[in-house]
């Protein structure tokens, strides 16, 4: 059977190029958006889902990872004598102050852990070894951090809250959600450079189970032991930390309305070109009509033409965003598509591409085929 | 009482194919009703040509579209191929085209991404022929009209002649009794006009298909049986035998190379 709706697409090139721009445009936007969007959120967690720990302690109503809260350093005592715990540390996370060659301050979050060699972060090491970091002041500086810290190498030293600290590593991806890039340094260390406020306190406790032992009845337990505390697993903190952005600021909010300004504008641009087709078609489908077509006939060609349009304004939305993302980590931001997403965004693009097609149905059934005797 | 246009009797041994009486379509404009036809006769037996003639605006083509179903009568009765025509069930309408009617258009009206072929074959699927079934058919349709050397044309890279006889063959797509056709001659010059007056005769002679062609085109009387006029939305003259009488009314080597095919 003769193939009307390609046909008639391909046949009229400068409208289909038109209509299949206007979704590839509307996919690029909800692609980079929402792209850009996970990209960020993903810094929001990143530490949590790399740390290789199932369950978190942290202090009464810790809103995400970043503003952490002390509660006293010695609960990790009841954590680990808790049955089904094979490991528990004291993880001190705090903003402290680095100060640059040429004297200005700028801030950076801290990650303190007793032997990060036991808990799988950083998890992407660049030069140094984590071990070292025992011996003296020495730390492992992401090199995100060459962007507002200016370039530096191991073996340079910074000023940290006024006391000279050694760069010995370099990690890479350890940013946070705030962009402020992290440092990695042995927790007895964070507590002295903290200046005496976090003397005797920690900010999270994070435990490894004994193999097949139950995160939930853990967390129960310890939510038993420790009453001032909130315990929660990996998966839950993770979302938590990540859910803070999208619900506390605008930015969740921006993103949505980004999208929702990209899909109207692909709504848009695929009615219009879809509708002014169809009424130069309009002679065509009253002589499908008068012919002995239907209107299901009439829809089965506008229906296929806005799911082509849709099929391959898609894969050019996708394979533009796809061309996107290695420029944009040159100037480290992180483009997140991840295939489900994908696989919404292409059956949202053919709903949305079908529901401009409906404009369209309702102006073909109401056609009067006597107009195929008209000049 | 409506005006009428009886067959004359010298053409009665033939199947009616499309038979309207008392044909009466009034228009609502406003608050106002336009008659446009009051009440109007006609029969058209199988391999039978009749030219519909009047002045614009005399009815022509409203009569025309309710011959061709697409139209319904405020009053009157029309028999298409036997079924008669219930304006009470519009659903139907487009089953009796489908089936029994095959219409030819003044501008041609084919689909303009679509090849010569295809343009047939594209009306058989509609007409529920698929595969490779429909190709054959268009094929045979195309062989019909003298066109299948160009059937991978598109309209655009057709001559008028060329154009009206692909959108003949796609009025001849699943065997119609009853072919209308509006104006087929005006947009062609007077040779070209000539051939494809020749080819409608063979057709509708050859397949016994009725053939009613409205017309300002003098030539058409050179093929038509009978000449109908309409004038104000009444039937004005009585009918004249026409070509049924001549000698030369006979199928010619397209007719001939039809009936092969179809034998």
């Amino acid at each position: 059977m003769p193939n009307l709706a390609l046909k008639n697409l391909l046949h009229d090139k400068l409208r289909s190029t038109m209509t299949i721009a206007g979704v590839a445009f509307a996919v690029t936007l909800v692609f980079v958006q929402v792209g850009l969007f996970m990209g960020l959120l993903d810094n929001a967690s990143v530490t949590i889902d790399h740390l290789d720990a199932d369950l978190w302690v942290t202090s009464r109503n810790t809103p995400n990872v970043d503003f952490a809260h002390g509660f006293p350093e010695m609960l990790v005592q009841r954590v680990r004598s808790t049955p089904g715990v094979q490991r528990a540390d004291n993880l001190l996370v705090q903003f402290l102050n680095l100060t640059l060659p040429d004297g200005a301050e700028e801030g950076m979050l801290v990650y303190g852990l007793e032997d990060f060699t036991r808990w799988g972060i950083p998890w992407s090491v660049e030069s140094g070894n984590l071990a070292d970091l025992r011996r003296g002041a020495y730390m492992f500086l992401d090199a995100s951090a060459e962007r507002r810290f200016g370039k530096f190498a191991v073996g340079d030293y910074r000023e940290v809250m006024g006391r000279r600290v050694k760069i010995i590593g370099r990690s890479r991806e350890a940013l946070s959600f705030t962009t402020s890039p992290i440092a990695f340094l042995t927790y007895d260390l964070v507590q002295q450079l903290a200046g005496g406020r976090m003397d005797g306190r920690t900010t999270y406790i994070v435990v490894r189970l004994e193999p097949g032992a139950d995160a939930a009845a853990v967390a129960t337990d310890l939510r038993q032991r420790l009453p001032y505390n909130d315990v929660y697993t990996r998966e839950a903190w993770s979302k938590r930390s990540r859910s803070y952005w999208v619900a506390s600021t605008g930015i969740g909010l921006n993103m949505y309305l980004t999208v929702f300004l990209g899909c109207l504008v692909g709504v848009v641009v695929v009615t219009q070109t879809l509708y002014t087709s169809t009424m130069e078609h309009i002679k065509e489908f009253g002589t499908v009509k008068a012919i002995g077509g239907s209107n299901r006939d009439i829809y089965r060609i506008l229906g296929a033409q806005a799911v082509i349009a849709a099929v391959i304004g898609f894969a050019s939305g996708r394979l533009m965003a796809a061309l996107l993302a290695p420029a944009m980590a040159k100037i480290r931001l992180k483009l997140m598509i991840s295939n489900e997403f994908a696989a919404v965004v292409f059956v949202g693009t053919l709903l949305l591409c079908l529901f401009a097609a409906l404009v369209s149905f309702r102006k073909v059934a109401k056609i009067d085929p006597a107009l195929v005797f008209r000049g | 009482m409506p005006s009428s246009a009886p067959a004359p009797a010298t053409a009665t041994a033939e199947r009616t194919v499309l038979e309207a009486t008392g044909i009466t379509k009034v228009f609502r404009e406003g608050s106002e009703e336009v008659s446009v036809l009051n009440g109007v006769d006609l029969r058209l037996d199988a391999g039978e040509i009749v030219a519909l003639e009047g002045p614009s605006g005399s009815g022509k083509t409203t009569f025309l579209s309710i011959l061709g179903c697409i139209l319904t009568p405020t009053s009157g009765r029309v028999v298409v191929d036997g079924e008669e025509v219930d304006a009470a069930r519009p659903n139907r309408l487009p089953a009796i085209r489908k089936r029994s009617i095959g219409f030819i258009f003044q501008q041609y009206n084919l689909f303009p991404a679509l090849t010569a072929l295809e343009n047939v074959e594209y009306a058989l699927n509609i007409k529920g022929v698929r595969g490779k079934a429909a190709k054959d058919q268009a094929e045979e349709a195309l062989v019909a009209v003298d066109l299948v050397d160009r059937r991978h044309f598109l309209p655009r890279d057709l001559s008028g002649g060329q154009k009206q006889r692909v959108a003949i063959a796609r009025a001849l797509a699943g065997r119609p009794s009853v072919l209308l056709a509006d104006e087929p001659t005006a947009n062609l010059d007077s040779a070209v006009g000539t051939q494809i007056l020749g080819l409608f005769r063979d057709l509708a002679k050859s397949e016994r298909r009725g053939l009613l062609i409205v017309t300002h085109d003098p030539n058409v009387r050179t093929i038509a049986d009978r000449v109908v006029r309409i004038r104000d939305g009444r039937i004005v003259d009585p009918d004249v035998p026409l070509a049924s009488a001549r000698p030369d009314a006979q199928p010619n080597a397209t007719a001939r190379l039809i009936q092969e095919i179809a034998s």
